[in-house]
């Protein structure tokens, strides 16, 4: 046994990715280290996809490392089909429905009995997808699946845990005003899509009050079914065995409901300028935008590249490199130009900085915004964020929830019909982008006279900049500085600051 | 919803956030949870046969996972069979080493993805610092990533040069900065840190030193050490400070695990604190970020500060704003060179690589750093025993909310467990404190409950938010008596079973990914013992009912207690009831509601009730709005007045 053992040690080591060159002296610089070559390849979808009869689609990712399952139903519905004034109704049924009993049980009880298996359950809906989550271990599989069959066909959406819900949902509501970051990501909202757009409503006291349980259900019964539902699961099982118990978990469903519908993309972006929202702290919070793309836009990689070298690659980006790095104004420094899935999204740079300083450190975001559009940038910048995409690339199929994860997402957003072979052809893309693309999409997309800038902070102060720095903040914003109130928390209207 | 957690910073600080790089599309790629060390939900699992691990290993290699290189051959069989996966769950084969100069070094082997997940951790945090450096451990953090002779420079030498007369300059303005804080505590002058309040001197010297500045960064090559690891596919690189501990981590690809052996042996051997001056007002503005623009940021600070009586731990890990003004680089040098010694640091490797030949390359490449000259000192202050209850009052922008502490025991204390066990007891949806003051009183919307083990003290934090017209102190008085329940009477068999058996399944969950467990193993190892990924779990286990009883009678007393009570502030943002305002009412009626809240006479106020009832009828219907709220204000405030 020891000689085996030793040969399989001496077998392994051979095996070692890397070459010891133990009379070598350790070189000065670490471009003159060798690697072996890592051959990766990405799982291939079909391998893991399941139609059950249902017509709902699987996705089968086996794992045997730890006697743990995971399973998570995606659901074709969101926010997006809120009927006007039940803003709040499609997050409060999502939450609702692992919280409120199911099937034979009330809520105590299924609470009680959740949290004595030490099973993990967790039901959302978000903007364009609900979610139900259920982890757990291998030998409580039937009972949960069990539950989980009860929550996604039978919830009781008990009325004492509903008017529990809304007293919560209203203290969240009353914070709306207390912390600069909220206000941000609430009036970016309506910045970027404007008021009336469904992305950007917000929840109301008079909205959540006036939602009943009788609507909790018409909303269940409407999205609920398996037709709408896409499943990844991964973990302690054998293909054969989940799949057979999947199809029994979504047979006979107890009712039809409706055909998903299809998300709106009509919002509206307001009118380039400066938007500021007075609040007293000491640090100004920045948001710059600029309408976006989708996903399926052909400058998508590009732009993907582009926007890493300019401000999505941390430290190697050039925004934090000046903001941060040179100039100490932020501790965090980005931008993002993420590919919308349904609609476009939009390129938004930002960053927080004391208030005196906030103009100027904009000035420098958009000063290399205007350079991205004018010079080509460094090959060696470029080969950076090449090789950052492409050898990063295996980490998104790490462990086996994340592969399951992935695919059902393709699934559901239709990518997979479209394009099964994406994730194959990922790299070579990246790999395709020259300077001159990445020139060429910022000078479309990032046109600096047309920014809107959002500003959350302490307006006179904002607004008198630095002694050291001669620029405002109307030159920056096309001479366009909007006072924006702050809204009443529980009535979302715009209210006049004293 | 988002409770009050004031002590429970591990200050996860992120100076360098970076995200595995997919293609984004609304939302990021990876997430890998950062377990803090504190949040050990360990026990252990049922006793594998090994029967069943030899049947795990007669599977197809790595079923359905990714290809590689490696062949499958018998002798592979055999090694695998020594470090089959569900080996794990009995113990994670966490393989130690120490190099010749007394660093150590962790390993375990993780085939789940083509990456190597490593770190390392020096046995330092801001509890170590003294006043007039604090901040110094977290600033260090950052300066670790500005390069070496190598990395981050054109020139060595020239660099060094001008570093070493930023020096000089840098000593002749701290001679200004004495003559300033005389000014200011004279009253000469408001704030030190204002521009307008420097001295002339101190100003040329500035111009001076930004002369400096400049012509280092013309050397400068900038952030070349984030790039080296970036161009190398490496994600996920970051740091960490807390009060206790310094931790560094990143995940490359499995084929760079020299690589990581070369950056990280060349920033402990030789590192460069250039732009240490600039780097701190990137630290002002993370002081601004999390302590000082937040609503109870700065009540946090306050709060750790007026619970803590002799421990470093009441200090903030970012430091005092003076503090951090004032820290010299010759102050930083001595504090390397004290504590990021060999024998102060802990390698740590997880994923897909060998450890024996991983330990002969950290040998070769961490061995060069010379072993410490003396020994990092320990920190010796006991935290005193409190005499008496400490009470804060916060008017802050939130709901209102009580926050609660208690002194207890550190990490590895044999009362941590049952500490540990008693807040799972306590917080989640089947909690104490949620059946008994959400579901049941309905006094909060939402409450918790937390032991923090730290490594040299520890304390048990619970706390809650008050339902709309409750108050605080309500709050505390239905967490007083859930604590006195806990105090009588015995836990029942079958909830401790509950408790436990989500202690049981952490011991999977912990193991669900390389970075968790490099984190596990990072803040165990600093806290003072890497075991723990082993060894909390029976110990959770073998808590009783009676330990709970007991633990709550010895820590939970009164004289031990310190209590904040958050209200909101009045006037500070728009409620709902003033949106029937106009905006030039509004400042009136905020300004009206201010001076009630000094007047403590009810008669008076009796009287202005009168008087509003008086003009009511004769008001212009305009402004009927303002005089009722101004009427519902006396009310409430005439409440408050006759409250005990």
């Amino acid at each position: 046994m020891k000689a085996l053992l030793s040969l399989g040690l001496a077998l392994a080591a051979a095996l070692q990715p890397w070459t010891l060159r133990a009379a070598d002296p350790i070189p000065n610089r670490p471009e003159k280290l060798a690697f072996p070559p890592l051959r990766f390849e990405p799982p291939n979808p079909a391998d893991y996809r399941v139609a059950l009869s249902s017509g709902l689609i699987a996705y089968l990712v086996p794992n045997r490392e730890l006697p743990l399952v995971q399973i998570t139903v995606l659901v074709r519905t969101g926010k997006y089909v809120e009927p006007e004034g039940k803003e709040g109704l499609s997050s409060l049924a999502g939450y609702l429905l692992s919280r409120g009993g199911a099937g034979s049980r009330d809520a105590q009880q299924l609470d009680e009995r959740l949290d004595f298996l030490a099973a993990q359950l967790s039901t959302s809906v978000a903007e364009t997808q609900g979610s139900a989550s259920l982890n757990l271990l291998t030998k409580d599989l039937d009972e949960g699946l069990s539950i989980l069959r009860d929550v996604l066909a039978s919830p009781r959406f008990q009325e004492d845990r509903l008017t529990l819900r809304r007293e919560q949902l209203l203290q969240e509501m009353r914070q709306r005003n207390d912390d600069s970051s909220s206000i941000e990501a609430r009036e970016r909202l309506f910045l970027a899509y404007g008021d009336a757009f469904w992305a950007s409503k917000q929840s109301t006291s008079n909205a959540v009050t006036s939602i009943t349980r009788a609507d909790l259900e018409t909303f269940h019964r409407r999205w609920f079914h398996p037709a709408n539902f896409v499943v990844a699961a991964s973990g302690d099982f054998d293909r054969q065995d989940m799949s057979a118990r999947l199809e029994k978990l979504f047979a006979q469903w107890p009712f039809q409901g409706d055909k998903a519908l299809p998300v709106p993309g009509d919002g509206r972006m307001s009118p380039p300028g400066a938007y500021l929202v007075d609040k007293d702290v000491n640090q100004g919070r920045v948001l710059i935008f600029l309408p976006g793309i989708t996903r399926e836009n052909p400058d998508f990689f590009p732009v993907t590249v582009m926007n890493d070298i300019l401000g999505g690659g941390g430290f190697t980006s050039r925004i934090m490199n000046r903001v941060r790095s040179d100039e100490g104004l932020a501790y965090s420094a980005f931008s993002s130009f993420t590919g919308g899935v349904y609609y476009p999204l939009q390129f938004i740079a930002g960053f927080q900085s004391k208030s005196r300083t906030v103009t100027y450190a904009a000035s420098i975001v958009l000063d290399e915004m205007s350079k991205m559009a004018r010079e080509l940038v460094g090959e060696d910048e470029l080969e950076t964020s090449r090789r950052s995409f492409i050898d990063t690339f295996p980490r998104s199929f790490a462990n086996k929830a994340q592969v399951a994860s992935i695919f059902a997402q393709d699934e559901f957003t239709g990518r997979y019909q479209k394009e099964p072979d994406y994730w194959k052809q990922y790299r070579n893309r990246i790999a395709k982008v020259t300077t001159d693309d990445v020139r060429r999409v910022a000078g479309r997309y990032l046109d600096t006279n047309q920014v809107r800038i959002l500003i959350v902070g302490q307006r006179e102060e904002i607004l008198k900049g630095h002694p050291d720095h001669a620029v405002r903040l109307d030159q920056l914003a096309g001479g366009k500085v909007n006072h924006v109130p702050l809204r009443d928390p529980l009535t979302m209207k715009p209210v006049a600051a004293p | 919803m988002r409770p009050l957690r004031p002590l429970r910073e591990t200050n996860l600080d992120q100076p360098h956030a970076k995200v595995a790089k997919v293609a984004k599309e609304g939302k990021d790629g990876i997430h890998e949870s950062i377990i803090a060390a504190s949040e050990k939900l360990t026990v252990p699992p049922k006793w594998c046969s090994l029967a069943a691990v030899i049947s795990m290993a007669k599977l197809p290699f790595r079923a359905g996972s990714l290809p590689t290189s490696r062949s499958f051959s018998l002798a592979l069989l055999l090694t695998l069979l020594l470090t089959a996966p569900h080996a794990f769950a009995q113990k994670v084969p966490v393989i130690e080493k120490t190099l010749s100069n007394g660093m150590r070094l962790l390993m375990l082997e993780r085939r789940d993805s083509p990456t190597i997940s490593g770190g390392w951790v020096v046995h330092v945090g801001s509890s170590n610092e003294r006043p007039g450096i604090t901040g110094i451990a977290h600033l260090f953090e950052h300066m670790m990533f500005k390069g070496s002779p190598h990395i981050g420079t054109k020139d060595a030498a020239k660099d060094r040069e001008i570093m070493e007369e930023q020096e000089r300059v840098r000593s002749l303005m701290r001679e200004e900065e004495a003559k300033m804080r005389t000014a200011y505590r004279r009253g000469e002058i408001d704030d030190l840190l204002k521009p307008e309040n420097q001295t002339a001197r101190y100003k040329e010297l500035a111009t001076e030193f930004k002369k400096l500045l400049d012509a280092q960064r013309e050397l400068l090559v900038k952030n070349e050490f984030d790039r080296i690891y970036t161009t190398a596919g490496a994600s996920g690189m970051n740091a960490s400070t807390s009060a206790d501990v310094t931790v560094y981590f990143i995940t490359v690809p499995a084929n760079k695990m020299e690589l990581w052996m070369w950056m990280e042996s060349e920033r402990l051997l030789r590192p460069v604190f250039r732009e240490f001056y600039a780097e701190r007002d990137v630290v002002y503005e993370e002081r601004r970020m999390r302590t000082e623009s937040t609503p109870l940021g700065k009540f946090q600070e306050a709060l750790e500060s007026m619970f803590w009586e002799s421990h470093p731990y009441q200090w903030p890990v970012i430091g005092w704003p003076s503090d951090i003004a004032s820290i010299s680089k010759e102050e930083a040098d001595a504090f390397f060179a004290t504590y990021y010694a060999p024998q102060n640091i802990t390698l740590v490797l997880v994923g897909d690589f060998d450890s024996a030949p991983a330990e002969t390359l950290a040998e070769r490449y961490f061995g060069r750093i010379p072993r410490g000259k003396t020994k990092p000192p320990e920190v010796v202050t006991l935290e005193v025993k409190q005499q008496a209850e400490k009470r804060m009052y916060a008017e802050a922008e939130a709901n209102p909310q009580v926050d609660m502490l208690w002194k207890t025991v550190p990490f590895g204390h044999r009362d941590s467990y049952v500490l540990g066990v008693l807040s799972q007891l306590m917080s989640t949806r089947t909690g104490r404190l949620y059946k008994g003051l959400v579901l049941g009183s309905k006094v909060a919307t939402d409450t918790y409950a937390y032991q923090d083990s730290r490594k040299w003290a520890g304390l048990f934090n619970v706390g809650g938010e008050a339902s709309e017209g409750r108050k605080p102190e309500e709050v505390e008085a239905a967490i007083e008596a859930e604590l006195d329940k806990l105090r009588h009477e015995r836990v029942p068999d079958e909830e401790l079973q509950k408790v436990k058996n989500n202690f049981a399944a952490g011991e999977y969950r912990k193991l669900a990914s390389n970075s968790s467990i490099l984190m596990q193993l990072l803040f165990y190892d600093g806290l003072g013992n890497w075991r723990e990924i082993n060894e909390a779990g029976p110990r959770y286990q073998a808590v009783t009912s009676e330990d709970i009883q007991n633990a709550v009678r010895k820590y939970f007393t009164k004289e031990n207690r310190t209590v904040a009570v958050y209200t909101r502030k009045p006037g500070a943002a728009p409620s709902g009831d003033e949106s029937s305002l106009t905006p030039e009412q509004l400042p009136i009626l905020r300004q009206m509601t201010s001076a009630l809240q000094q007047e403590k006479d009810s008669g008076k106020l009796q009287q202005r009730l009168k008087e509003i009832e008086e003009r009511m009828g004769k008001t212009d219907p305009k402004n009927q709005p303002l005089l009722k709220l101004y009427r519902k204000r006396i009310e409430q405030r005439l409440a408050e007045l006759q409250k005990p």
